[in-house]
């Protein structure tokens, strides 16, 4: 394998070609293909497929009554014989593998031998009404031998340490309630911190945060005559999906098929519960022969899936008198609730980051994530980074405060530039786009940061005002976690109208757009001519999951071999039409013309019906693999993702030090996402992104009581930002181009959520002059802080 | 053996009633359950599909419409309560082929992301608009401060309102589907 793959090449040769270009699509404003059927209420989403099917048939989940128990035995016959019932399903029933672990099998979709959190499901009962399943549900008698409740991950671990305690484990069969440990090791820490000139240390706590995507979890699985079951699904990953469907079943994974329409929202919360919806109704649908839909309601949605991972960290930070950085110590604790969901690899992605994007001479990072009682965590929008940027934004103004320095200046003394190592000893060069210091500096300037800094903390009386500053970085695609490709099919049709075909989904986010703007950039075929097909198992080629901020930048890479082949023939044929050379080919969609003659000139569809007669493909399918991410496990060095989305993140907020009460005034934005390819998307995401993070450092909690209850199952409970709770966001962007990604783009996803919270939570610290160390910043957490102060 | 089920009325012995109201326009008459929500029956009895549950409990504004002139959570309304009532909905907003204002105005301001609070929030622009013609971004935040926009879009809400209302003000109530797609 030493040959460079012709990808490789096709992608750089498209970034040379196209660097210096005005673009005609990418990065300017357009409407999506989908528009006009969302904007008209007729895209269809998972629940709504229910009315095609007159004979569907109810899938509800019996849930345990206990957090933590033992199940001695489970009596279905009262529930089986009510009337219109056709099924109850228990674990023995499964036909395949009694398992949905997205990572690894450690997850029953059907609790057999005991429950680990309140969430679990022991039985689905199958009716014709939904309201009959429900009730039938109550007749399911099961005898439970409850176990002691773990709620709190330093029950399972010393955070100090790091040693596991002695406890009832969640997880007896794994004989350890310790999932992942993951360390950095650089440097002569001991010496480091010995020599250093100031040092300041915290604990920081972040909460558990509900994905509260608007549309709950569904799906619907129809069985096919062949033996074969068919899934609509409401899914990130529908690759995913199918392997989980055909392992409870045990088919082979031909024989399961699934289709992804419309998704309302998922921000990372959609990969492995849509496995576990998608089996429920697969079995349901196979067991009773009738299309079956399994939906969540918004309870259930809450208690049943996957959350933030919250995180509990000691870090110990050690500078030199101008401020240069020398060490950084943390332990990481993250509870992972009762699965291991993504767990592997969102403390990977925490360690990676735990640093900061500074120059860190010596580090000493452990991370590790613990099983408990809690509702499991996985993926959320920032997958572990935002939890070690709020420790370490925090961290560097304790530092600057200890040093006597401004927080801005004290970061860019820091900060990685072009040339530095980062703390894994990746030397950051300009191919990867390093535009941290042009991002600290907008948002510097466009927030007045140096007069407002000063301004208020001079402010007295009953309402403080205060301005923080945050920065992130935020490694492109999933790194070392997995094999990182992705596809496209491209086709041409015979009208000439163009369809996109890849397992990427759309659920919110418009990356999969991006796709088109490509595409339609490098064939000169305006985006309107575009549509994208929804994902399906059978149809579209499998793309990897939709996570980890990847759609654009590898499925952007894998549009650009695709699109660059088809543009290449279809200048060929263009030449053969015009007789001018095939380089001197302009298309521009509906006409195509000579460089050199403009007057020498044939139409789209002309080219594209000749390409039909002379048998040229007008389909083309595109591939692209990441170059391969280096970790070594004992110290943590090597170069852990491609490339880095950076970030400066400016708030500026108004606190009430009578009623605690933080309000949000402005959000200045400035990210370094390489080349902006879908601007709309790219405009949309800063905005979202920093809306969930406003609730992530303000309002945003799930809180289990002490038996693993969650107390605040729905959005009355559970607070997410409201419009009223909007302040003005201002985007700035910086466009530091990654020249092995598509036009030089990097991901975007994620990292729009990454550091505002930080940011507001330093902006928090400066109005009150106190040491914020927990989120949320709730009125009773801000009082608390003033009392305590006052105290000192 | 639970206790609850036991004692109460299961839902399969209730008997079906008659209900007759009017939405977007026309007459329908449909059979339902008494304890049936409006929000079932608008979706599978109608195949009004652009009513969405979003949480069943009226926290989240995803399935209001407008019922006699006021906005109203369809998964908190049993169906029976529509009895001789006038309904509107997003399908019954525009003329087919073309836009309502408000519509118009959202796609103007690029505010699209997944698209499943849409239907709520623009029926719930459609009522501030139809009550007051020209408010001001507080009146604004406080009318859509009951619809959920997890993707966070609303900021593009205050100025899609703001921008419908221009074109309202000017005349422009309806615009045709094809002036958005170029």
């Amino acid at each position: 394998m030493s040959t460079i793959p012709e990808y490789y090449k096709i992608v750089e040769e498209v970034f040379e070609k196209y660097k210096d270009k005005e673009f005609l699509f990418v990065g300017r404003h357009t409407q999506r293909w989908d528009s006009i059927e969302k904007i008209k209420g007729r895209a269809l989403f998972t629940a709504d497929f229910a009315r095609l099917y007159s004979n569907l048939v109810y899938v509800h989940s019996v849930r345990t009554k206990y957090a933590h128990a033992r199940i001695k035995s489970i009596d279905v016959s009262e529930a089986s014989k009510y009337p219109g019932v056709l099924r109850v399903i228990t674990a023995e029933d499964i036909p395949g593998i009694n398992d949905v672990g997205y990572v690894i099998p450690d997850q029953p979709l059907i609790a057999d031998r005991k429950v680990r959190y309140i969430g679990d499901i022991v039985a689905l009962v199958v009716a014709e009404n939904p309201l009959v399943a429900r009730e039938a549900g109550e007749l399911i008698s099961v005898e439970y031998e409850p176990l002691p409740v773990i709620t709190n991950p330093l029950d399972v671990v010393d955070l100090m340490t790091l040693k596991e305690k002695p406890h009832t484990l969640v997880h007896d069969e794994r004989g350890s309630d310790i999932l992942v440990h993951y360390k950095i090791r650089r440097g002569d820490i001991e010496k480091a911190m010995r020599e250093a000139d100031v040092k300041v240390e915290g604990v920081y706590k972040t909460p558990f945060q509900e994905h509260a995507y608007m549309e709950p979890e569904a799906s619907i699985a129809i069985p096919e005559p062949d033996g074969s079951v068919t899934v609509i699904a409401s899914t990130q990953c529908p690759f995913d999906v199918r392997k989980a469907v055909a392992k409870v079943l045990g088919l082979t994974l031909n024989k399961v098929r699934i289709v992804v329409p419309a998704v309302g929202g998922g921000f990372g919360g959609k990969e492995d519960v849509a496995n576990e919806v998608a089996a429920k109704a697969a079995l349901a649908a196979v067991l009773t022969g009738r299309p079956a839909l399994a939906v969540h309601t918004r309870e259930e949605s809450i208690i049943g899936h996957s959350k933030r991972h919250p995180m509990i960290a000691w870090y110990r930070h050690a500078a030199k008198k101008d401020g240069t950085l020398v060490a950084v110590e943390a332990n990481v604790v993250m509870d992972g609730g009762a699965y291991a969901s993504l767990g592997p690899f969102v403390p990977w992605r925490a360690t990676v980051h735990a640093t900061g994007p500074y120059k860190v001479q010596s580090a000493r990072v452990d991370v590790v994530r613990v099983y408990t009682n809690n509702v499991y965590t996985g993926a959320f929008r920032g997958f572990g980074n935002p939890q070690v940027i709020f420790a370490v934004e925090r961290q560097m103004d304790l530092l600057a405060e200890e040093l006597g320095m401004d927080p801005v200046e004290l970061r860019l003394k820091n900060i990685l530039r072009v040339g530095d190592e980062t703390v894994h000893g990746q030397k950051l060069t300009e191919e990867h786009g390093v535009g941290l210091e042009e991002a600290v500096m907008k948002a510097v300037e466009a927030s007045n940061w140096f007069e407002l800094r000063r301004r208020y903390s001079e402010i007295t009386g009953p309402v403080r005002k205060g301005i923080g500053i945050a920065l992130f970085y935020h490694g492109n695609s999933i790194g070392v976690e997995g094999a990182d490709y992705s596809s496209v099919t491209l086709i041409i049709n015979r009208d000439g109208s163009v369809s996109i075909r890849t397992g990427l989904t759309e659920f919110g986010q418009g990356s999969t757009w991006g796709l088109a703007l490509i595409a339609a950039e490098i064939l000169g075929v305006p985006p309107s001519y575009f549509k994208i097909e929804n994902p399906d198992t059978s149809a579209t080629p499998d793309a990897g999951p939709t996570v980890a901020s990847r759609a654009t930048v590898m499925g952007g890479a894998a549009t650009v071999v695709a699109a660059y082949k088809l543009r290449k023939r279809l200048n060929e044929v263009a030449s053969h039409i015009l007789g001018c050379d095939p380089d001197d080919v302009v298309i521009r969609a509906p006409d195509v013309y000579c460089s050199s003659d403009p007057s020498r000139r044939t139409r789209w569809a002309d080219v594209v019906e000749q390409s039909f007669w002379l048998g040229v493909p007008l389909q083309e399918f595109g591939y692209y693999r990441a170059p391969r991410a280096l970790w070594d496990e004992e110290t943590g060095q090597g170069a852990p993702y491609i490339t880095y989305t950076f970030g400066a993140i400016v708030a500026d907020v108004d606190v009430d030090i009578e009623t605690g009460l933080v309000k949000v005034n402005k959000i200045f934005t400035a990210y370094d996402i390489g080349k902006v390819i879908n601007r709309m998307g790219a405009e949309l995401n800063a905005e979202g992104g920093a809306i969930q993070a406003l609730g992530y450092a303000l309002m945003e909690e799930i809180i289990h009581d002490k038996e693993g209850r969650v107390s605040n199952p729905n959005l009355s409970t559970y607070y997410v930002p409201t419009i009223k709770d909007v302040p003005e966001i201002i985007p700035l962007w910086v466009e530091a181009k990654y020249r092995k990604g598509p036009l030089g783009a990097k991901g975007f996803g994620e990292p729009s959520f990454n550091a505002v919270a930080a940011a507001i939570a330093n902006a928090v610290a400066h109005a009150i002059r106190a040491n914020v160390t927990e989120l949320p910043i709730t009125p009773e957490r801000v009082y608390m802080l003033l009392k305590n102060k006052q105290k000192t | 053996m639970s206790e609850v089920g036991a004692s109460r009325a299961s839902w399969n012995t209730y008997r079906d009633v008659e209900v007759s109201f009017k939405v977007n326009g026309k007459e329908v008459r449909v059979r339902v359950k008494p304890y049936e929500r409006l929000l079932d029956v608008l979706r599978n009895k109608l195949g009004l599909l652009s009513v969405k549950e979003g949480c069943g409990r009226g926290e989240c504004g995803s399935c209001v419409v407008i019922m006699n002139g006021k906005l109203i959570p369809t998964c908190l309304t049993l169906a029976v309560r529509a009895e001789g009532s006038e309904i509107l909905t997003l399908e019954g907003i525009a003329p087919e082929g073309k836009l309502h204002a408000i519509q118009k105005a959202l796609l103007d301001t690029y505010s699209m992301q997944c698209g499943f609070c849409f239907p709520g929030v623009i029926m719930a622009s459609k009522y501030l608009l139809d009550k007051n013609p020209d408010p001001t971004e507080d009146e604004i935040r406080d009318a859509l401060d009951g619809n959920i926009c997890r993707c966070g879009s609303y900021l593009r809400f205050i100025k899609a309102v703001k921008l419908a209302s221009k074109y309202i003000k000017e005349g422009k109530v309806f615009f045709d589907e094809s002036e958005v797609l170029r």
